[in-house]
């Protein structure tokens, strides 16, 4: 009964990570966590440099809400990821170079993979398979054979 | 949808599962399983422009043309430099705060006595930083060339400072609220110790610091790198 249960969630989990660019959003969120991590400075002596350590704690805040924003609202995930990736090379100027490098790079493999997310797609293993039957159709096209894979 | 970057035939930009255009000699492998994935074409729109930019700003630092900011803390970390020279110096004790329940905290409550430095105008030969992940330390040095590291307003919290210094006109033991060599960054609480200059010159400067910010941080020749032992 409990093992019915968590097969049940986890399918509802799968089903809605299929819905949304569910790596690229983490991925981006995470980007952010880590450039704050390495942050972590008393926030008097943030204070005390003004707007620039402000600034170092902002951009890696906004990479934390685009990535969980495009989880939220996937539909919006054009805007989140243009947002996010210019935070993330932001973060380079301001934070630590981007969370000495790793934050930054996370943030824009993030941003990249949502950015060329796509809903409803199929499979690989059938868009392969689809592509090739696409090449040896155009490739050797006798009329005979073409017209066999159309009646199949 | 947005532009339709991707070329492949059969891209389906667009949701509905409307069959590739050239392909419909096996329209049986049209339908979706209605699950999102990436296409690699199309995050590679942004992903070289991403790359590009990235490696410019690298670039640009490692020649010194773009300043960085830096600020880290929680861990101790070591900066040395073979030589500092300084305009406008203020030096006070003062009192940092871990984060609550931080693991670093130890038996010290937390709370960690610093000397806070604040140097209006810096420029540093060779200078190196590195911090101690246990067991590989994460090294930055920069400067090494014909041009120094230069910082404006740099603000360092730390807990050991040794080298050989020389001041120009050093006022000991001022309120550190009536600071005022080191412009408006380097004035620290009421009632405590402090002591300021004009100038300020270091040979072989070795700090273990808590914190460290600078307004501009400016890093030529910088190097990056994982190495099995510190500065």
């Amino acid at each position: 009964m409990p093992g019915d249960r968590r097969r049940g969630l986890r399918a509802a989990f799968r089903d809605w990570r299929s819905g949304r660019p569910f790596w690229g959003g983490l991925l981006l969120a995470l980007a952010g966590a880590e450039v704050l991590l390495t942050m972590k400075a008393s926030l008097k002596v943030v204070l005390h440099v003004g707007m620039q350590g402000v600034a170092g704690y902002l951009l890696p805040v906004v990479m934390l809400l685009c990535g969980l924003l495009v989880l939220v609202n996937p539909s919006q995930r054009l805007f989140y990821s243009l947002i996010g990736v210019l935070a993330s090379l932001g973060t380079w100027v301001t934070s630590n170079l981007g969370g000495f490098v790793v934050g930054l790079l996370l943030g824009c493999t993030g941003s990249c993979l949502v950015f060329g997310w796509l809903p409803d797609q199929e499979s690989r293993r059938d868009r392969r398979r689809r592509r090739k039957a696409a090449r040896v159709a155009r490739t050797a096209p006798p009329p005979l054979e073409r017209g066999a894979g159309e009646a199949a | 949808m947005a532009s339709s970057s991707d070329l492949t035939p059969s891209a389906g930009n667009t949701p509905d599962p409307v069959s590739g255009q050239e392909s419909g000699t096996v329209p049986e492998a049209v339908a979706t399983t209605g699950r999102g994935r990436v296409r690699l074409r199309r995050a590679a729109v942004l992903a070289v422009p991403a790359a590009a930019v990235t490696a410019g700003l690298a670039i640009l630092t490692a020649q010194g043309a773009l300043g960085v900011q830096f600020a880290i803390s929680g861990m101790p970390f070591t900066v040395t430099a073979t030589e500092l020279d300084g305009n406008g110096f203020a030096q006070f004790g003062g009192l940092d705060n871990m984060a609550e329940g931080s693991p670093n905290a130890g038996d010290t409550g937390g709370q960690v006595l610093v000397v806070t430095s604040v140097i209006k105008e810096a420029e540093l030969t060779k200078l190196c930083q590195s911090v101690d992940l246990g067991g590989t330390n994460l090294l930055i040095t920069a400067g090494g060339g014909t041009t120094r590291v230069s910082a404006k307003d740099l603000t360092t919290d730390s807990t050991e400072l040794s080298g050989d210094a020389a001041f120009d006109n050093i006022e000991i033991g001022n309120d550190a609220s009536t600071l005022d060599k080191a412009g408006p960054k380097g004035r620290g609480p009421i009632g405590v110790f402090s002591q300021q200059a004009d100038t300020v010159h270091i040979k072989n400067l070795r700090q273990t610091n808590y914190a460290t910010t600078a307004g501009v941080f400016k890093l030529p020749g910088l190097k990056m790198r994982f190495s099995g032992s510190g500065c």
